[in-house]
């Protein structure tokens, strides 16, 4: 992947003009960005592993410069064996850690040579799609510190093992169906095999030991391949009928077994035909396709670890003997810690010393930074802004209100409604005509000829079982989230393709989504009496004055101007900051301030106004307004969207003035602002009750909820981890157009999946009438029951084909956005 | 003697061998990640890690 001239060797970010960082390769020297930068690229260099820039996808993590402090965090945890991971029969200890950065194979591949060259490291594995590196590794000879700083000298971010049971059940459920789908296709082509023999037997003549010890082998190796792969289609068969709601397993389970029993029954009398053929068969083909849907779903990552990763790791406590640092999930009520500015609070708790500002737009969607004074509440998981201050923690992990957040979210989840998909109210229909005619047709027999009346109920168990049927979703899910994964969009759940197909409502959360989610200096009015200094001397003691916050506002400051050319740092004494007000600094011998206007200027003007003024000793100087400015595509994006007569509705948790202005400027006239959780939760709920199918998209860990209980979600990028876990779509680059893209993909794959049904549903009925019959004979259902299958896939195929050309033509400026 | 008796359960063994073998691949974690050992062959022709473990764990403690 090349880098561009002036951007960073390693991550790609622009070099700054002072910085003269360089890493030698092939006599080259390669600019990079930052002392951390330098050291992982010189690492990688050094230990033979240069390849990898040769071949990643994808630009690396920006390094950080300082582990240091990290790293001794680290080393405190390494006397915790519960930290250790899984306890391996030879005292080994099989560790999950969550790596942030893993972004192609090229990653996963540096991890592990790395890795795998550190003393006390056994082996490495790394799941480039979840970022989890599960390292093999001896206690005995390596530290937990060890294994983490050899992750963070290559910049990548490991987080303290967490919740790593569930992707351990993860992994056993993949490793078990593959090799239920290993044992049934292995079963299959053996048995399969011996069929042809006996179909060949009653073409051409068979002696009759010969046939029966064909049939005698394929029921040894029928009988494995049904009790440990066809196991799961009884099981699910029990539960579904004991919760009184039959599904596909109920059919399936049933022809497995008659077909198994018949078999058996016949081969020991001598009396007919045997099936064994199609037992394994059907299993094998059912596997896959469950296999393919299991696949997708683990895709999904779980809420819990997207939840656990929102709340900061680590945590200062304050001891009388002094401070240390603790995993956050130690903290107990009662407990002091300090939280620097920049950070995130560990737990739940009140103010002691100190006041600050803190960013809250997490919990309520508010871009704004609110004040907060000694003895205030304070929220796990937001954002300190403005001075270090002492917590004296109330709650902390499950107890905390970001916890309980994600329960609401969970609850949500589980309360998504089914969704009228076709398939839904298929199921049970097919399963009741299978079973009637089924029924019928051993009844029919009766009163022509009895001794046929078994094996021709059979036949239409075996003809009409829903192969084809089954596969028809799957396949096309698989085959569109591999082509929405071309195109930038992760699709995390099947079936919202299907309810995106038949949107009418798009739900739009203002901050973050159509906005980039930081504000922007838009206009500086200059005090008309005092004409001494320019806007852009302005901007630069704005933003020196500005210079050590962490506060939005100022970034916003500090960005205009570097923007600038004449860019200059500007020195600044007796900086002091007013929480929630402003910064006060000296500038030769001049006393500026910056903030509101009350803090600014005395008394005047309302406290209404939300434009920032800059001031001296002598008065106000300018009027800045900042604005949270407009993704680039985002009117573009409405355009499209209203021409396809979608309603468009903005719900935002922000101030009135802001959402009105954003969308005056997009033309959409349905806008409600300063909207809780649970206010835009009951507007969606009733939205949906009034009838209408609703897409949301959000990004913020307040819309998670309100994700769930949309007909389907999306989140764009940037969006909180949590928001990704609850939505079905995720768009990995900033082009909003990314959602036209996905609603045409979800209609193509809506016509793929009936056409699919269409075809599964025609075939089982046309076969049906032959096998009730009789004219059926069981290697025909065979031969058409593949075929049938396979055409099913070959149509969901076609999706992932017509992708490619169509890219070619009209995903350019989609591509070079997300290059520029 | 039909050469079909002797045939199949030799089949029959090297099917046995075959799920095992499945089996055993699977358990030991040789499909968990299907990227990224495809990437080593054409990576892997770098110039060579310096030689031993003992080497790059010096190396290690140099760059904390």
């Amino acid at each position: 992947m090349g880098t561009t001239e002036g951007a960073c060797f390693h991550c790609g970010e622009p070099v700054p003009e002072d910085t003269s960082l360089f890493v030698l390769r092939d006599g080259q020297k390669r600019p990079v960005c930052c002392a951390g930068c330098q050291a992982v690229a010189e690492l990688i260099f050094s230990s033979g592993l240069g390849r990898y820039y040769q071949f990643r996808q994808d630009l690396g993590r920006k390094a950080e410069q300082d582990i240091q402090q990290e790293l001794e965090a680290w080393q405190g945890c390494d006397d915790r064996e519960s930290l250790w991971g899984a306890e391996l029969a030879d005292g080994r200890r099989d560790l999950l850690l969550q790596t942030e950065g893993i972004r192609c194979a090229a990653c996963a591949w540096l991890i592990r040579s790395h890795l795998e060259n550190t003393g006390g490291v056994h082996s490495v594995q790394v799941d480039t799609a979840t970022g989890y590196t599960r390292i093999i590794w001896s206690p005995a000879l390596s530290k937990l510190s060890k294994l983490a700083s050899s992750l963070m000298e290559l910049g990548y971010k490991p987080h303290l093992p967490l919740a790593s049971a569930e992707e351990q059940g993860r992994q056993t459920e993949r490793r078990d169906s593959m090799k239920r789908l290993g044992v049934a296709g292995l079963g299959m082509m053996q048995v399969m095999m011996y069929a042809v023999g006996l179909y060949a037997g009653d073409a051409f003549g068979i002696e009759a030991a010969e046939r029966s010890f064909l049939e005698w082998v394929s029921l040894m190796v029928t009988l494995p391949v049904l009790i440990y792969s066809g196991r799961i289609f009884f099981q699910g068969a029990w539960r579904s009928l004991r919760a009184g709601r039959p599904g596909m397993d109920v059919p399936v389970a049933l022809a497995i077994s008659l077909a198994f029993i018949a078999s058996c029954y016949n081969f020991f009398t001598g009396s007919g035909e045997v099936w064994f053929d199609s037992v394994v068969m059907f299993i094998f083909f059912l596997s896959l396709g469950r296999h393919i849907e299991m696949m997708l779903r683990h895709r999904n990552l779980q809420a819990g670890t997207a939840l656990a990763r929102l709340l900061p790791e680590w945590a200062e406590r304050i001891t009388p003997e002094g401070r240390e640092t603790v995993p956050a999930g130690d903290l107990e009520a009662g407990d002091r810690v300090l939280v620097r500015v920049g950070e995130g609070f560990p737990a739940d708790g009140a103010l002691v010393l100190g006041a600050t500002e803190v960013d809250e737009s997490l919990l309520t969607g508010e871009s704004r930074a609110v004040g907060r004074r000694e003895g205030d509440k304070v929220i796990a998981g937001t954002i300190n802004l403005s001075q270090p201050v002492e917590v004296e923690v109330t709650a902390s992990g499950e107890e905390t209100t970001i916890s309980a957040l994600g329960r609401l979210l969970l609850l949500a989840q589980s309360r998504r409604p089914e969704g009228d998909a076709i398939p839904q109210w298929l199921v049970p229909v097919f399963i009741m005509v299978v079973l009637t005619v089924a029924g019928l047709t051993w009844t029919g027999w009766q009163f022509i000829d009895p001794g046929k009346g078994f094996s021709a109920m059979l036949s239409v168990l075996v003809a009409s079982c829903p192969c084809a049927l089954s596969l028809a979703l799957p396949v096309v899910y698989a085959a569109a989230s591999h082509r929405l994964l071309n195109e930038g969009i992760l699709l995390t759940r099947g079936q919202g393709l299907e309810a995106l197909s038949r949107i009418d409502t798009v739900v739009f959360d203002k901050t973050g989504t159509l906005t980039q989610g930081a504000p922007e200096l838009v206009s500086i009015e200059i005090n008309p009496d005092r004409k001494e200094l320019e806007a852009n001397a302005i901007v630069q003691i704005a933003a020196a004055l500005e210079s050590s916050s962490a506060h939005p506002i100022a970034r916003a400051f500090r960005q205009a101007a570097e923007k600038n050319a004449a860019h200059r740092q500007i020195r600044v004494d007796d900086i002091r900051v007013h929480p929630a007000a402003g910064v006060e600094g000296r500038i030769d011998s001049r006393i500026w301030k910056i903030g509101k206007a009350d803090f600014v200027f005395i008394a005047g003007r309302s406290g209404q106004d939300d434009s920032i003024w800059l001031a001296d000793d002598s008065g106000w100087v300018a009027r800045m307004t900042l604005q949270d400015s407009l993704r680039q595509d985002a009117q573009a994006t409405v355009g499209h969207l209203r021409g396809q007569h979608l309603q468009m509705i903005i719900l935002s948790g922000d101030s009135q003035d802001a959402v009105g202005q954003l969308a005056d400027r997009l033309q959409i006239s349905d806008r409600h602002a300063r909207q809780s959780p649970q206010m835009k939760l009951e507007k969606l709920e009733a939205m949906r009750a009034a009838g209408r199918t609703v897409l949301m998209v959000g990004d913020g860990v307040n819309d998670a909820p309100v994700l769930a209980a949309a007909d389907v979600s999306m989140t764009v990028k940037g969006g909180a981890e949590l928001a990704n876990s609850a939505a079905d779509l995720i768009l990995t680059s900033e082009s909003l157009s990314l959602i036209e893209r996905a609603i045409e993909t979800a209609r193509r794959t809506q016509q793929l999946v009936r056409q699919n049904l269409t075809w599964a549903v025609a075939y089982n009925a046309s076969v049906m009438p032959l096998a009730v019959l009789g004219m059926l004979k069981p290697w025909m259902a065979a031969l058409g029951m593949s075929l049938s299958s396979l055409l099913v896939v070959a149509n969901a195929s076609r999706l992932v084909r017509g992708s490619t050309t169509e890219r070619v033509s009209e995903s350019q400026p989609a591509l070079e956005a997300e290059t520029s | 003697m039909n050469m079909l008796y002797v045939l199949i359960p030799l089949a029959l063994m090297l099917l046995g061998v075959a799920v095992w073998a499945l089996v055993w691949a699977i358990r030991s974690g040789q499909f968990d990640d299907l990227e990224s050992h495809g990437w080593s062959v054409v990576l892997d022709d770098d110039q060579k890690p310096p030689p031993g473990p003992g080497e790059t764990a010096e190396e290690e403690e140099e760059k904390p």
